[in-house]
């Protein structure tokens, strides 16, 4: 299989390919479109990888520095990085595949990953990744189906965890009743207790923080067929969420820029957010002391910003796209991928360094939550969250401003999407 | 031979001489405007009416399926999307009441003659010249609701803007938005009607005063009869534009809060890159489309009507 094959044994056949002139000769050959398979020599090609991390000022240059090492570590493949910004890195990419273009390899979220699968714009890899044998974690891997077909493999995995300012709250809160009462002692003058986002022009984040109570309450949008987003503890852990916004420990109005502004600045005390936001706290305000804990919520069950890395179906260098997953998995690039990463997990289980845990003592905390995280979409309706985000945020937000009461807007969400779904 | 038979034969033999180039010439000089008419309007446009009639999935835009009228039943039928309609129809008008109305007031008072009218002409400009996003972005900033300066102003003077401040307000997020729309708009306004006004004849309004004519009485006899066209071509430009309108509104609030400035091309774009549905996109532009086609036909027949009542 390609990605047992070992490295020396790879390159060696890739040597003998270009010493026979073979290879020159394939790339011109309508081959050179076909999928992946196991054992064959991989053409030269130079292949883009698209990625919004890309363009992170933090993980940016160090990613970059993982594509010099594959680059620099044979002369066949070449990766060129190309860098979409986050905000519209979905419409862009998915717009390119579904005009029978794009990048050969991209780094996808969860929703953006679910529609390009389900639309067949995928190159499916069921014969070309053995999970066991990698040794993947079962977790956020069993969200690489789409229909049946395995389409990616995690990149990174991000966990929602909660971080805290230990000068404002030594002991962090370990149950909800503690986490509220913490948000209210905290909050005082110009420093609140908690924040998150509750307003409609961050739709996307909004969906992301209620996922984190819907889950920790023990809910699920879905039960992986039928919608249940009116299920009672759906509504339980939306009430939650309401119960702190009317407790005044939030800066309303204030967007997520805003108010992790004011989280480096040590004017909020605790915020529910995903290991990346790890390296942009500490470049905001390297001083700040924070440490970070579960979401101390009734189930151990959280949102994750899960990335699979996938081979657009349009990509004519399969081999070369599949030929970097393969070195990607390979267990000392895992660890460099992890490293690079900071807080984020990746595919396989791996060891953090001692430097790593001495510089941030707390990285396990995330890394233990990886196979209790779920990816932020409706499970089964994958292809259908943006859709569904919008109904529940908008019914929940006018649950919010006290048009309704949650059960209501739950209730309302659910028929609506219901008649979206058909 | 005459000179004047020779001049005939000269002419005739130049007009032999090119005989395309007389028939020809005014189609050669108009095949670019029509090129580029027909490739980028025309085309699109009969595929975007094409589309407006299937199922098309923007990740598999080959893949259409023909349902006839059934994306138009589908929006009519939507609560949401007549509440697009009239939000649209309020901003519109809004919008061209409130620009033309402070544009004309700005052209006027610039008309004057007053001590530093250069710099005051210059400087109205500003608005205008600010990029949409940047104007979107400091609109957004200035009304944020825990460091905005309107904000902060309003609730010092006691106005109460709601916890979650004027942009998640829904009394509050369309009037935001209009505000920082006109702002933008009337310099455009006051620059163009700044100019008709100054193709007014002064011995128009000096006759008028002369016979008694109060100020209000004098603008409305002499003033407005000359730059009511380009008022009436400048309202028309800025319904066209409001209609059109997408950055700042999608920057400021994303059609929220609860759609309550959910114009029709925020619905189209959402549609299109959110749902991935450019069928239904397609019909949202179709109708948007039928609006404007309204309000230009509806303007020349005003106007002709206006030149024969004249």
């Amino acid at each position: 299989m390609a990605h047992s094959t070992s490295l020396r044994s790879r390159r060696a056949a890739v040597a003998l390919a270009l010493a026979s002139g073979l290879v020159l000769a394939a790339c011109s050959s309508p081959a050179g479109s076909d999928s992946p398979s196991e054992g064959e020599a991989v053409e030269p090609a130079t292949i883009t990888f698209a990625a919004s991390t890309f363009g992170d000022p933090g993980l940016g240059p160090r990613l970059q520095g993982l594509i010099d090492t594959y680059n620099s570590s044979q002369d066949v493949v070449t990766i060129e990085p190309a860098a979409v910004p986050f905000p519209t890195f979905g419409q862009t990419v998915l717009t390119q595949m579904g005009g029978g273009e794009g990048p050969d390899l991209v780094r996808f979220d969860m929703p953006e990953f679910t529609s390009a699968a389900d639309a067949g714009l995928l190159e499916p890899l069921d014969d070309l990744i053995d999970a066991d044998e990698l040794g993947l974690q079962p977790g956020p891997d069993e969200y690489m189906t789409v229909n049946d077909s395995r389409y990616g493999v995690i990149f990174d995995t991000s966990n929602y965890v909660m971080y805290y300012n230990t000068d404002l709250i030594p002991e962090p809160p370990t149950t909800f009743d503690e986490f509220m009462a913490t948000a209210k002692a905290t909050t005082q003058g110009d420093v609140y207790g908690l924040a998150f986002r509750q307003t409609q022009a961050e739709e996307n984040g909004v969906w992301q923080d209620i996922f984190n109570y819907v889950y920790g309450f023990g809910g699920e949008w879905s039960d992986g067929e039928k919608l249940t987003l009116n299920n009672p503890k759906n509504v339980e852990g939306l009430e939650a969420y309401q119960s702190l916004y009317d407790a005044n420990v939030i800066p309303k109005g204030a967007d997520a820029a805003t108010f992790r502004k004011m989280f480096a600045q040590g004017k909020v005390g605790m915020e529910l957010n995903n290991g990346g936001y790890l390296v942009a706290t500490r470049g905001t305000n390297p001083d700040l002391k924070f440490s970070v804990a579960p979401i101390p919520f009734p189930v151990r069950a959280q949102g994750a910003i899960m990335a699979p890395i996938v081979i657009n179906a349009n990509s004519e260098h399969k081999d070369a796209a599949m030929d970097f997953i393969n070195w990607v998995l390979e267990e000392e690039n895992q660890v460099a991928l992890q490293e690079a990463l900071g807080a984020s997990s990746v595919a396989t289980k791996t060891e953090r360094t001692e430097e790593q845990l001495a510089e941030t003592p707390f990285l396990p905390v995330y890394d233990e939550l990886t196979n209790s995280s779920a990816p932020q979409i409706v499970v089964g309706f994958g292809p259908q969250t943006a859709d569904i985000r919008k109904i529940v945020v908008t019914q929940v937000i006018a649950a919010l401003q006290g048009q309704q009461t949650m059960k209501e807007a739950m209730d309302k969400a659910q028929d609506e999407a219901e008649q979206l779904v058909g | 031979m005459s000179a004047e038979q020779a001049g005939a034969g000269v002419a005739l033999r130049r007009r032999r001489r090119s005989p395309l180039g007389s028939r020809w010439t005014p189609y050669i000089f108009l095949l670019p405007a029509a090129a580029y008419i027909f490739l980028f309007q025309a085309i699109p446009l009969v595929q975007e009416i094409y589309l407006s009639f299937t199922r098309t999935n923007l990740l598999n835009p080959t893949r259409s399926v023909w349902v006839g009228l059934e994306n138009y039943e589908k929006i009519f039928a939507s609560a949401g999307f007549q509440q697009t309609l009239l939000t649209t129809l309020g901003y519109v008008i809004a919008c061209v009441v409130g620009a033309v109305g402070s544009g004309l007031g700005v052209a006027l008072l610039l008309n004057g003659r007053f001590p530093g009218r250069g710099i005051a002409r210059a400087l109205v400009t500003v608005p205008w010249a600010a990029p949409g996003i940047a104007t979107a972005l400091i609109a957004t900033w200035m009304l944020n609701a825990q460091y905005g300066i309107i904000t902060r102003v309003l609730r010092a003077i006691g106005v109460d803007v709601g916890e979650s401040g004027i942009l998640d307000n829904p009394d509050l997020a369309l009037v935001a938005i209009l505000a920082t729309t006109i702002w933008q708009l009337f310099p455009f306004v006051a620059v163009v009607l700044l100019s008709a006004l100054q193709s007014v004849p002064a011995e128009l309004t000096e006759a008028a005063e002369m016979d008694g004519a109060n100020r209000w009485w004098s603008f409305r006899v002499v003033t407005w009869q000359v730059i009511k066209p380009t008022v009436g071509l400048v309202a028309l430009l800025m319904t066209i534009w409001s209609l059109r309108r997408f950055e700042l509104i999608w920057l400021m609030t994303r059609g929220g809060p609860l759609g309550t400035t959910r114009t029709l091309v925020i619905d189209l774009y959402s549609q299109a890159f959110d749902s991935k549905q450019l069928g239904n996109a397609a019909a949202i532009g179709m109708v948007g489309i039928v609006i404007a086609l309204i309000v230009v036909v509806g303007s020349s027949l005003v106007s002709r009507a206006a030149e024969r009542g004249a």
